[in-house]
């Protein structure tokens, strides 16, 4: 009892100095981390506790799962002070490991806290292994292609582990790393990188469940000086366009008018001489139209001077006589109706009218019913009254023997004359050389012809009966001319005639102006100097008979093919036959049914 | 009238074509390798199988650490008790030079064991997770996504293990599991094990299988992968 009390309290003392003295029983060591960098091996290190002053050692000791085994660990140097190294054979994965590690000096020792270890996912890989970076160049530009290997321990060709990478880059100066993962690739390229500038590189790995790795030193690389080639060319390109659009404005812009009468064409106005668009826009269309009217239209012809002709007679023995006209003169007078040859261009009934009033003076304007042009009603009516009027004091001009004046009607250019202008033709009328003595001698010579050859032609140009040609052209203006002009030389070369009248058989009497023999009705006179107009035959073929002393010519000349409804006129009693047949003979038959008589000309 | 001719000409041409050639066969899928229809090579194989495997061990490591954090009861190292796995019955390679000891049909047929050793067990971890109202749905769905890829894994290994096997890569030794190998998760004390200890052990079974499947296809087919 006392020994113990003793004993107790010499320990108290010992304790009491040893605490005076600054020694201890060990601290507590605690277990860091245990770690395994390929599956295969781990490394458990521990923090030791305060060591109590006096020298400690310490033990790590282990257990399995489900078994009391303890065993110790078998390499403390391998990985350092502090540390456990359990190598392949002490290493069973999908084990939990109870580790304690055990503190022990002079005065006591202590235990850790244990620790549950399963190596399989403790699994750390060391860093990788060769990290290189290297610049590549390529068209759109240059870029890193940083490459590495695996950390050496790690077995991923059995498969046994497998690893994950993962690279950050930096520059110099930057704060903040640019992580990239590589996944189980070795290699990594890096693009858009500043040029001009070094960049730092570094690359980590890590298992499939595990820890990451440390990062390797760090890789510098530095960047190429380049200009962003793409970039700059659709700089350039840009430019370029902006610089085209430009001028295409400015040009655009200055050739405006152009470009809009281009685009958009105006609207032709109406172009017409005097019209006033702003009559229009008034509204009074009147005025408008008004000026539209043109002074002078359709042209006037003034047709007194039309009417003016000269009536030539030539010496059948000089010259031939031509007496070129139509022979309107019978169908005229066969066509006494307006309506079937006349298109109102001056009817044969206004001569005949003409004709009457002349020489019986003047009668009443009958040819009122008559389809007259508008202008060839006013200038036959003036010249009727100018000619019955000028051939009055004529007598004088007659005298001399000097031909009257003949009215001759040429066709006018009026609106509604169907004929070529060039086939209109003042149309004279030539008797031949009539003497105005009755000279026989000279009368056989004398004859005239009609010729017709105009009018056929026109006539079979423009289909028209002949009447109407010859109601157009030829007028005769048998005002008058009845007081013959008495004294008429023999010598002269040329002499009147005047048409005596027309009989009521249609029949043209011709005789000289001079004749003393004329009579009123000479419609008998057996003189050479006339041409009677035998007869009208039934298919309206105009026979003149050539009035001579000793024979009688015939001349069939058809005049026309008028679609009169006259009925034929036989020959006046005085007017004998004549050997119809021999003209016949020299007569030339044109194509369309005409007959040429001026062939028969040289024959006689 | 001719219309209707033409059309029962028609008709009857198209008839004279088709009927020889339309009869009804039943062609077998992919008989002939390249020209047919794309045969997935066993590469191909394996590539789905790893990956599935992977698929797997993550959706039990995150169940796990789930559990783990909300519904650990106390980190009592000492009051720990550590129970077998059911499955530790099984001898497995826990190195890899023991792995790489192990034949090929044996490493095939252990990953077959191990893959039909926790069909039932997920069935009841997502019935009793289900049932807990302490988990939330998507737990209570993870636990079921873990034991269909389950079973779908094995089905695959399966069809790997026939394809080396027509290949001439296995011997006939691996036999299919018997319905008694199955065994039912109790511990030792007789308690069924619970959640977290089916979750623990299927975490690291899941591991296994992951690490098994690997070596064996750098095993037969070595490639640059590996």
């Amino acid at each position: 009892m006392r020994n113990s009390g003793a004993v107790l309290i010499l320990i108290f003392i010992v304790k009491l100095i040893s605490q005076a003295a600054g020694v201890s029983a060990p601290g507590k060591p605690k277990l860091t981390s245990c770690r395994s960098p390929e599956k295969e091996t781990f490394t458990c290190w521990w923090e030791p506790g305060e060591d109590g002053g006096l020298p400690t050692t310490y033990a790590l000791y282990y257990h399995l799962e489900n078994s009391e085994t303890v065993y110790e660990c078998p390499d403390y140097k391998t990985a350092g002070n502090n540390s456990c190294f359990f190598n392949k054979n002490d290493t069973s994965l999908w084990v939990n490991y109870n580790i304690t590690v055990v503190a022990t000096n002079a005065l006591g020792k202590n235990i850790s806290e244990p620790v549950e270890v399963d190596v399989a996912y403790i699994v750390q890989p060391n860093t990788p292994e060769n990290v290189t970076a290297v610049v590549v160049d390529e068209d759109q530009g240059p870029f890193v292609r940083v490459s590495w290997e695996k950390p050496r321990t790690a077995d991923t060709r059995s498969g046994w582990i497998t690893l994950l990478y993962q690279l950050r880059v930096k520059q110099q100066k930057d704060k903040e790393w640019e992580e990239y993962n590589a996944g189980m690739q070795k290699y990594y390229n890096v693009f858009s990188l500043h040029p001009d500038t070094e960049f730092m590189v570094q690359v980590r790995c890590k298992p499939d469940h595990g820890f990451w790795s440390e990062w390797t030193q760090t890789t510098y690389i530095k960047m190429p000086d380049y200009i962003p080639r793409q970039r700059s060319l659709w700089i350039i390109i840009t430019i370029f366009s902006v610089f085209i659009v430009l001028i295409l404005t400015w040009t655009l812009n200055v050739k405006r008018n152009s470009v809009k009468l281009c685009l958009l064409p105006p609207v032709p106005g109406p172009k017409i001489k005097g019209f006033d668009k702003q009559l229009l826009k008034s509204g009074k269309t009147e005025e408008v139209f008004n000026s539209l009217v043109i002074q002078g239209f359709p042209p006037t012809i003034d047709y007194d001077d039309l009417l003016v002709e000269y009536l030539e007679v030539y010496d059948n023995e000089e010259q031939e006589l031509v007496l070129d006209g139509k022979d309107l003169s019978e169908d005229c007078i066969k066509s006494k109706s307006p309506s079937d040859c006349d298109s109102g261009r001056g009817s044969c009934d206004s001569r005949t009218l003409l004709l009457e009033k002349c020489m019986v003076g003047r009668k009443g304007s009958g040819s009122d019913q008559h389809q007259y042009s508008q202008h060839g009603e006013t200038s036959w009516a003036s010249t009727e009254s100018s000619e019955c009027q000028g051939l009055e004091p004529g007598s004088p001009e007659s005298s001399d023997g000097r031909v009257k004046t003949w009215p001759v009607v040429f066709s006018s250019p009026q609106p509604h004359h169907h004929y070529q202008a060039e086939t209109v033709k003042p149309v004279y009328h030539s008797v031949p050389e009539i003497l105005n003595h009755s000279s026989p001698h000279i009368m056989p010579t004398n004859y005239h012809h009609l010729h017709h050859q105009d009018i056929p032609q026109q006539e079979g140009r423009h289909g028209k009966p002949a009447c109407r040609h010859s109601q157009s052209y030829n007028h005769f203006n048998l005002d008058g001319l009845n007081t013959p002009a008495p004294g008429v030389s023999p010598s002269r070369s040329l002499e009147y005639v005047e048409v005596q009248r027309v009989n009521p058989e249609n029949m043209l009497l011709l005789r000289p102006l001079s004749d003393p023999n004329r009579e009123p009705e000479g419609s008998d006179y057996a003189g050479e100097d006339y041409s009677k107009v035998k007869e009208v035959t039934s298919n309206n073929i105009l026979l003149l008979r050539r009035d001579t002393s000793h024979h009688c010519v015939d001349d069939y000349s058809q005049a026309s093919q008028c679609t009169t409804q006259q009925p034929p006129h036989p020959c006046k009693p005085v007017i004998y036959q004549s050997n119809s047949g021999m003209p016949q003979e020299g007569m030339r038959v044109m194509g369309n049914g005409y007959v040429d008589s001026t062939v028969l000309m040289p024959s006689y | 009238m001719s219309r209707s001719l033409k059309q029962v000409a028609v008709l009857l041409v198209a008839l004279l074509c088709l009927d020889p050639h339309s009869r009804v066969s039943s062609a077998p899928i992919c008989t002939h390798g390249p020209s047919g229809c794309h045969v997935p090579s066993l590469a191909d194989l394996f590539d789905r199988v790893i990956q599935h495997s992977a698929r797997m061990h993550s959706l039990s490591n995150d169940l796990h650490s789930e559990f783990e954090q909300y519904f650990l009861p106390s980190k009592n190292s000492i009051g720990k008790i550590y129970r077998k796995c059911h499955t530790s019955s099984i001898l497995t390679p826990n190195g890899k030079e023991n792995a790489q000891k192990l034949a090929r049909e044996e490493l095939t047929e252990v990953i077959l064991k191990l893959l039909m050793a926790w069909r039932d067990p997920l069935f009841q971890l997502h019935q009793s997770m289900a049932h807990q109202q302490d988990f939330n749905s998507f737990s209570s769905n993870k636990a079921l996504e873990m034991g269909d890829m389950t079973h779908e894994l094995r089905k695959g290994v399966e069809k790997v293990a026939e394809k080396m096997r027509v290949l001439g890569m296995l011997g006939n030794s691996v036999t299919g599991l018997s319905p008694a190998e199955t065994m039912l998760p109790i511990s030792d004390s007789g308690e069924a094990m619970s959640n977290y200890e089916l979750l623990y052990c299927f975490r690291r079974d899941s591991n296994k299988v992951q690490n098994y499947l690997k070596i064996l296809k750098c095993r037969i087919i070595p490639e640059h992968d590996c």
